[in-house]
């Protein structure tokens, strides 16, 4: 470290030294990326503490890439400052940082074996050419790759080929690894092996990793931490029972899991206990917008309700114990075994639609497409964010 | 609302292209199907064999003397050409000046050809590419014996170059009617083939292949050593494969910009078919030229593999 590094360091910290004497392993200031005046990035601020999993989780283009190649050093930030480890790298090139980064389409070196594309970092990064082979063993071992070494790019299959391409990110030990969608174009089955593989060694070495992907299921199965983000904006920081339970707005409870919208009007707010007025009728529910918008009567909002948390029952039925309750039709039935999706509708208004995921373990009821159902719910999960 | 149908749903080039399609049926029914690819390839079997015609007259033609009498070629078979190729000094002369000049030219124009095409493939400016490639075409609009004339009004002894260095106090230079004005011409005639063999090789490797590079902490001189120079080499051999035949069988430049001083086998060829009518001695050198020119190229596949000229895609 510089010693001017160590001075901004120092002083950045000093204020709260007792507080929080931990630097974070990567930290991000006031970050915007602008491209011929568009903004691929925008405000972006977050820490991440050393040895942490950290998914960043956005649809296509809202600048996931672009973040995480500022991080890396290929792009310089229009505004804004990172830091990795405490020392501010906006100056530093890509090949000065110690960043291992897993690239979306792996950029392997085809003219080279396994274990050349393995060894290529250390001998960029002038280590001992003696202790270059046993090292490149022990990393070409630990993702199961060692009787493969003599292979070209070419003659490895595409799981094979991940595996190169971490070898060859971690072997260096760098303070931080960088995965951009590695795992986009393999088939379900490998991705969520792989997925289970980047989690085993992660831990394993206690790297500090940052994940980018468009697959929430990945982002909640291997974080520690997940960022959502749309149109270049971060929309919340959180671990991944927080980000699932408790979204910060409508688009972060919208893009994970399957959410049903319901559009109304706020007629009763007590505390963050509030009423929709919704086709369906008046509707329990939870206020979800941060602290300092309280709700106003009256108002136009929306209502987040996850397909799993609605139960569904014979009409006439009553299940005691939910805080919400609605009559709907059952317009569409698919079976998918572990489960079964309902779509539900109030009869005559397509835009109140709901979607159920339900499995019944008593009583291995299906609905028939017709049927007039109830459908209930907790106050707590049709959470309501204001329009504005 | 109502559909309405998309007009490129069915556009103009598939109609042209029916129309095509019936006129070939009108021409050549069906039955003869089979003969088509036949048909397509007739054109090229025939130059081919055209090709291996003359070249066997050639071969015969270099098997007879010049009789300085009657000026006809003889009668019967020898080898008193080769020997007389082989034992004139001249004759080694311009060999070697021809092979010696393809190789350095081959040489230099990869130098110059690469940071070229590379700019013109990775440059983010559209502009700028355009503006490459345009320049990279200008020179074939131009003519190669042109462009020569051209090197001799900028070259010359009253020549722009000469009073520019002039208004330094130097020289007048003798920039001409040397072996380096003629390879130099050469190098410049050659430039734009290179890069056109070289720009496609470049822009296969992907750029996030030279960023891996970059992270995994090679600089970009050595992200151009350990990378993309191995994985552009089957541009490499192509385009010096191109380079190195046309200027190993080269007659323009050598004959403008050389002055007559700095002949290659192909003036040589030209001469002794022209000046001093000796059929049977041009026929051998052109034979000679074919063998050394098939020999090199063959030493070129075996040692690098034919390049992006195998047409076979990535292969190992
Ligand atoms: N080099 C670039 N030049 C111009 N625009 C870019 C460039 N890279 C990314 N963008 C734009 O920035 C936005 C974010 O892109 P990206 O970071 O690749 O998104 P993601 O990885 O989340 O799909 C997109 O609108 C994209 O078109
Ligand atoms: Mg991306």
């Amino acid at each position: 470290m510089s010693a001017a590094a160590r001075a901004m360091a120092a002083d950045s910290s000093a204020p709260d030294r007792a507080a929080a004497p931990v630097v974070p392993a990567v930290s991000v200031r006031d970050v915007a990326m602008v491209f011929s005046g568009q903004a691929a990035v925008a405000d972006a601020s977050f820490d991440l503490a050393s040895g942490r999993f950290l998914t960043i989780l956005g649809p296509s283009g809202s600048g996931k890439t672009t973040l995480l190649r500022m991080i890396a050093g290929f792009q310089r930030p229009t505004r804004g400052e990172i830091a990795i480890n405490g020392r501010p790298v906006s100056a530093v090139p890509p090949h000065k940082r110690r960043v291992g980064m897993v690239f979306q389409k792996l950029a392997l070196f085809p003219h080279m074996t396994a274990a050349e594309n393995v060894a290529f970092p250390l001998k960029m990064r002038r280590f001992d050419a003696r202790e270059i082979p046993a090292r490149v063993a022990r990393y070409l071992d630990l993702v199961h790759l060692g009787p493969y070494a003599d292979r070209r790019i070419h003659e490895l299959s595409g799981g094979q080929q991940q595996r190169v391409a971490i070898a060859r990110a971690l072997v260096f030990e760098p303070d931080l690894l960088l995965l951009d969608e590695p795992l986009a174009a393999l088939d379900r089955k490998l991705r969520e092996e792989m997925q289970l593989e980047f989690r085993r060694i992660q831990k394993e070495l206690c790297i500090t990793t940052i994940n980018v992907t468009h697959d929430q299921r990945e982002a909640l199965v291997v974080s520690d931490e997940v960022i959502v983000m749309d149109r270049g904006r971060i929309q919340q920081m959180a671990d991944p029972i927080s980000a699932y339970r408790e979204p910060a707005n409508a688009f972060v409870a919208s893009f994970i899991g399957v959410t049903n919208r319901i559009e109304g009007r706020l007629s009763d707010a007590q505390g963050d206990a509030v009423t929709l007025d919704t086709p369906f009728g008046p509707c329990a529910g939870r206020w979800g917008a941060p602290a300092g918008r309280s709700p106003r009567v009256g108002e136009a909002a929306t209502g987040m309700l996850r397909a799993e948390q609605i139960r569904v029952a014979p009409s006439g039925e009553d299940r005691g114990g939910l805080d919400a309750s609605v009559s709907a039709e059952i317009v569409d039935v698919i079976f998918e075994g572990e489960r079964v999706v309902y779509e539900a509708r109030l009869a005559g208004r397509p835009e109140a639609t709901l979607r159920v995921f339900d499995h019944d373990p008593l009583g291995h009821a299906v609905q028939p497409v017709g049927a007039t159902v109830r459908l209930g719910w907790n106050r707590r999960d049709l959470i309501v964010f204001p329009n504005d | 609302m109502p559909l309405r149908p998309s007009r490129s749903a069915y556009p103009l080039s598939w109609r042209v292209l029916d129309a095509l399609e019936a006129g070939a049926r009108g021409v050549w029914p069906a039955r003869f199907a089979r003969g088509v690819p036949w048909l397509m390839l007739a054109p090229a079997i025939l130059l081919v064999g055209l090709l291996a015609v003359s070249l066997f007259e050639i071969a015969d033609a270099s098997l007879r003397t010049l009789d300085t009498a009657t000026f006809l070629p003889s009668e019967e078979h020898t080898l008193a050409n080769y020997a007389r190729a082989f034992s004139e000094p001249v004759v080694l002369a311009v060999g070697l000046r021809s092979l010696g000049g393809a190789l350095l030219v081959t040489l230099a124009t990869l130098i110059l050809a690469f940071p070229y095409a590379y700019a013109m493939v990775r440059t983010p400016s559209a502009a700028w590419r355009k503006t490459l490639l345009i320049a990279l075409f200008l020179p074939f609009f131009i003519g190669q014996v042109v462009r020569a004339y051209g090197w001799l009004i900028l070259l010359g002894n009253q020549g722009l170059a000469n009073e520019i260095l002039g208004l330094a106090g130097l020289g007048p230079y003798r920039l001409l009617f040397n072996y380096w004005a003629v390879l130099f011409g050469l190098v410049q005639y050659m430039l734009p083939f290179a890069v056109l063999m070289l720009a496609p090789a470049l822009s296969a490797i992907p750029e996030e292949v030279e960023a891996a590079a970059g992270s995994l902490g090679a600089n970009w001189g050595r992200t151009l050593l350990h990378v993309v120079f191995p994985m552009a080499k089957p541009g490499f051999v192509g385009a010096g494969l191109v380079v190195l035949t046309l200027t190993l069988t080269d007659f323009a430049i050598p004959a403008i910009l050389g002055g007559g001083g700095q002949d290659f086998i192909a003036n040589a060829i030209y001469d002794q078919f022209f000046r001093t009518s000796d059929q049977g001695m041009g026929a051998t050198l052109t034979v000679l030229l074919v063998l050394v020119g098939s020999t090199l190229v063959g030493l070129v596949f075996a040692l690098f593999g034919a390049g992006t000229l195998s047409l076979r895609g990535r292969g190992p």
